[in-house]
């Protein structure tokens, strides 16, 4: 900092490194949600692979074979929002799950799993509620993979990018 | 003192020890304390910022990709929880709320002099703008290196320097006026 005056920087640097010590309440409080937090499960992922073992065609890729990667079926609302396809082209891949805000960052939920439709292609259609959707794919229960095909939106607790999605809410 | 690393705890949590999250929560505690009292302003936000963080730790903690630096992921959270809190309560009252950090993290030494002291550098630091204070407050109450501070807030290392440096001489400004007056 050769700009700054250096004796008046460390004095001010020193004072901000002093701890801010919280009650021993604090600890409690944590504790107390993180046990009500418990009682639902853990969501558990695999650390990321260094390199993806299985290609990622481009979102080019996936509209030139006439996949669209997400898009909202008209005419056909259920009960539970509209049918959502949900499209990766994972030639490699041995299992594709999609996650997402709609189903809890379930990563084991039976029901979006997507299955392998042939060439490398893993489909998905499920209801999805209305609304503003953040979701990825989980290949090989270890790979953490936005839709290449889908506008992206970084995680805000992690910076890990995952995909967006909006349902709208018309009949 | 508990001398488990940090892997071995995230372990036992993830297999299912809730309790075992209370060590991490005693040994991060303080550090992440301290950035969220700074960068906020006030203990109530803090306080609030920081449970906040150790929740989504705890609920993600299988996303943790290098489980033996997990102070430095929990801190992620944290700064990221604090941009989110920061932007939605915009500097509310930060003069006002300044003296609160400085109260409480003021040293019982010579405590009117300190006090004073500290008031006058909380003052300052809510001067600053978010970002400024962000980067000043990593680099240099942190300690972290750029490359770090790069990885940690997803800001390129230009910017970062820039913003340190545009926040130091903010401060120097700031506390010369301060001990002018």
């Amino acid at each position: 900092m050769p700009e700054v005056n250096k004796f008046q920087m460390d004095e001010l640097v020193s004072e901000l490194r002093r701890p801010a010590p919280f009650d021993a309440s604090f600890d409690k409080r944590v504790m107390r949600a993180i046990r009500s937090v418990a009682m639902q499960p853990l969501r558990i992922i695999t650390p990321l692979m260094p390199l993806p073992r299985w290609r990622v065609w481009s979102a080019f890729a996936a509209v030139a074979i006439g996949m669209v990667a997400v898009s909202v079926l008209p005419g056909m609302r259920v009960a539970h929002g509209h049918p959502v396809q949900f499209v990766l082209v994972a030639p490699d891949a041995k299992t594709v799950q999609v996650v997402g805000d709609f189903n809890g960052w379930d990563v084991r939920h039976a029901a979006y799993a997507a299955e392998n439709r042939g060439g490398g292609v893993w489909s998905l259609t499920t209801p999805i509620p209305p609304g503003h959707h953040r979701y990825a794919f989980l290949v090989d229960d270890s790979l953490w993979v936005p839709d290449p095909a889908a506008p992206r939106v970084a995680d805000e607790d992690f910076g890990m990018p995952n995909s967006a999605l909006v349902v709208e809410d018309t009949p | 003192m508990d001398g488990r690393a940090d892997a071995l705890i995230v372990e036992q949590v993830l297999a299912g020890d809730v309790e075992a999250f209370a060590t991490l929560v005693k040994r991060y505690r303080d550090r992440c304390a301290r950035y969220a009292m700074h960068m906020l302003g006030n203990r109530e936000d803090a306080d609030e910022v920081l449970q906040d963080a150790f929740v989504r730790a705890y609920r993600s903690l299988g996303r943790c990709e290098d489980p033996d630096r997990f102070g430095a992921w929990l801190f992620r959270i944290l700064v990221n929880r604090c941009r989110t809190a920061g932007a939605r309560r915009a500097r509310r009252a930060r003069t006002f709320l300044a003296d609160e950090v400085a109260l409480l993290t003021a040293s019982e030494e010579h405590p009117a002099e300190q006090w004073a002291w500290r008031e006058e550098i909380e003052r300052a630091l809510a001067e600053l703008r978010s970002e400024q204070r962000e980067a000043f407050l990593l680099k240099y109450v942190e300690g972290l290196g750029y490359d770090e501070m790069a990885e940690l807030t997803g800001i390129g290392v230009s910017a970062l320097k820039m913003r340190v440096m545009r926040a130091c001489d903010r401060l120097r400004v700031l506390l010369k006026e301060v001990r002018s007056a």
